[in-house]
């Protein structure tokens, strides 16, 4: 099995087949092959919402992944044979748009989110880490991962911790051999070619680059979280100042 | 409002209800008492809507003092349970007073106790539940997913009068042992794993190791041989048996994450699941398979006797 990344121009990626297996007593497991795509996450949105509007009386959660969708649901009110029959046909009136963002309507998932991000040394314990991994200059590094639109491919780990791809290869870098067991609440890691922002204090193993004033999850704010599955973020570099302001203007609000 | 003073938080007690439910797709964990079974008999012997709030007394140590006069439910492993130094036998609701102290000690047996209070504790809700997943920091006595400690407060309401007294009649009680058989559904990603790897699975004896938590149980053994290959990570459901590289196998319980990579043998009956739950570090574990559809007549029995 392998992780390839298929980009949007490949002609060659085709529409993925779904494949139906058992996860327990409550759960369906619908697998969408086994390769990180670009196109899929809208793809997964769409089916997802469209899942729970059409079967919500008999599902009660679903749980998007990079190629996957979890289905719980409720087995005194149907088998599992049924509702994968039922979803089946649901899947089957979903168009394939092969589109990195959902071009279906303005309230689906698909909307752009820019991050700003402040790279000072200060709040960036592994630059230097990453800086001789990938022989970058630290305004390499900004540039590289401010250079293009990331897709959120999956929420998990914490509340609001968002899966973000794909990065530039030449900022690759491997996991921290040793997680760390306190990560600050907004800081911005990297590993592979995957980024994402912790939004809370947690351990965590990634290698981070710098520090977000967004507050990524907010239980009592709606949405909650600042991105779903489908949307697109675009990372900006801001100056420690700039942060500082923005952290204090929070604070007092 | 009145309720209940902690003057010992114990190892590990948690506020626990029916869990946090349709957030998994935002990386929110569900949550919920382990041994759900016995901590729904505790708001039954009470009267108490299903998804009333619970403490899950792990291992003992918690000692409460109450605020108010009102009917308590204790289920789950008999933690010793003294109220005013006098034993109390478990499994059954019994009158307590203000001023009178409820103390949990060592395990007699079972490992998780499973405290009610008439109508439930009212801590604050955090996205429709109380429970406590103190990884997400989510729930619990503070809101922030912390366990009880000493001096905090559980409110809860107060009764006039005294009702009766009830116990769980004896052909109900669940029998416990430290030497368990886990029923699995196979069905997902099986075929990755070769016929060794399900060899070793279903014929050895596997040890509860002590780094399990709420988060899953693991379990030490031969090992299993895991797959070749990189998984992509997906959503994970109760009980799912994942096997990580070094073959020891971990099972997946109610505050797992919501997504996981690791590749996954099939999953457990969760009435299973509930009896793993009493069971302390050392215990023995086997695996048997069990078909889908057995399975789900087993679980919807139990959801249909609690009214989930």
């Amino acid at each position: 099995m392998t992780n390839t990344v298929n980009s949007v121009e490949d002609p060659e990626f085709k529409q993925p087949n779904a494949e139906f297996c058992y996860a327990g007593v409550d759960a369906l497991l619908i697998e969408f092959g086994h390769e990180i795509d670009a196109c899929l996450p809208s793809y997964l949105a769409t089916i997802r919402q469209r899942i729970l509007d059409s079967l919500g009386s008999v599902v009660s959660e679903v749980v998007p992944a990079y190629a996957s969708l979890l289905v719980y649901y409720e087995p005194r009110a149907v088998r599992p044979y049924d509702l994968q029959i039922a979803m089946e046909n649901l899947i089957a009136e979903v168009p394939w748009l092969c589109s990195p963002w959902s071009a279906e309507d303005a309230n689906a998932p698909g909307k752009l989110v820019e991050v700003q991000v402040c790279y000072d040394p200060s709040l960036a314990p592994d630059l230097e880490r990453v800086m001789t991994i990938t022989g970058l200059s630290a305004e390499q590094v900004v540039a590289a991962h401010t250079g293009q639109q990331l897709q959120v491919y999956a929420l998990g780990f914490a509340p609001g911790f968002a899966y973000l791809g794909s990065l530039p290869e030449s900022l690759s870098v491997p996991r921290l051999d040793a997680p760390r067991t306190h990560i600050a609440a907004g800081s911005v890691g990297i590993a592979e070619q995957q980024s994402a922002v912790y939004p809370q204090d947690s351990p965590g193993g990634w290698n981070i680059i710098g520090r977000s004033p967004v507050q990524w999850f907010d239980p009592q704010r709606q949405p909650m979280t600042a991105v779903q599955v489908g949307d697109r973020i675009q990372f900006k570099a801001i100056d420690l100042a700039t942060y500082q302001a923005i952290v204090e203007q929070g604070a007092s609000s | 409002m009145t309720g209940f003073r902690v003057i010992k938080g114990g190892i590990l007690s948690l506020i626990q209800d029916t869990g946090r439910l349709g957030f998994q797709h935002l990386g929110v964990t569900r949550g919920g008492p382990l041994d759900a079974n016995s901590a729904y008999w505790a708001n039954r012997l009470l009267d108490n809507p299903v998804d009333a709030a619970v403490i899950e007394i792990t291992a003992g140590g918690l000692e409460l003092e109450s605020r108010t006069q009102t009917m308590v439910a204790i289920t789950g492993g008999d933690l010793n349970l003294t109220v005013n130094d006098v034993p109390q036998v478990p499994w059954r609701s019994f009158w307590v007073r203000q001023g009178d102290r409820l103390k949990f000690s060592t395990p007699r047996y079972g490992f998780r106790a499973y405290l009610a209070v008439s109508g439930g504790f009212q801590t604050p809700l955090v996205l429709g539940s109380r429970a406590t997943v103190m990884r997400d920091q989510l729930g619990g006595v503070a809101g922030d997913g912390r366990p009880l400690q000493a001096g905090d407060e559980l409110p809860c309401g107060h009764l006039q009068h005294e009702p009766l007294s009830r116990q769980i009649p004896q052909n109900y009680l669940p029998q416990w042992s430290q030497n368990v058989v886990l029923h699995v559904i196979p069905g997902y990603q099986q075929h990755y794993f070769s016929k060794a790897a399900w060899q070793t699975f279903w014929q050895q004896e596997f040890t509860l190791s002590s780094d399990s938590n709420r988060q899953g149980a693991r379990l030490q053994g031969a090992a299993i041989e895991a797959p070749e290959g990189k998984f992509l990570s997906e959503g994970v459901s109760y009980g799912a048996i994942q096997v990580p590289p070094d073959g020891q196998p971990i099972i997946m319980l109610e505050d797992r994450q919501t997504l996981g990579g690791y590749p996954k043998l099939g999953n457990i009956l969760p009435l299973d699941g509930f009896n793993l739950a009493q069971c302390a570090p050392g215990a023995k574990v086997r695996f048997q398979p069990i078909l889908l559809a057995e399975a789900q007549q087993q679980m919807r029995r139990y959801l249909r006797f609690f009214g989930l």
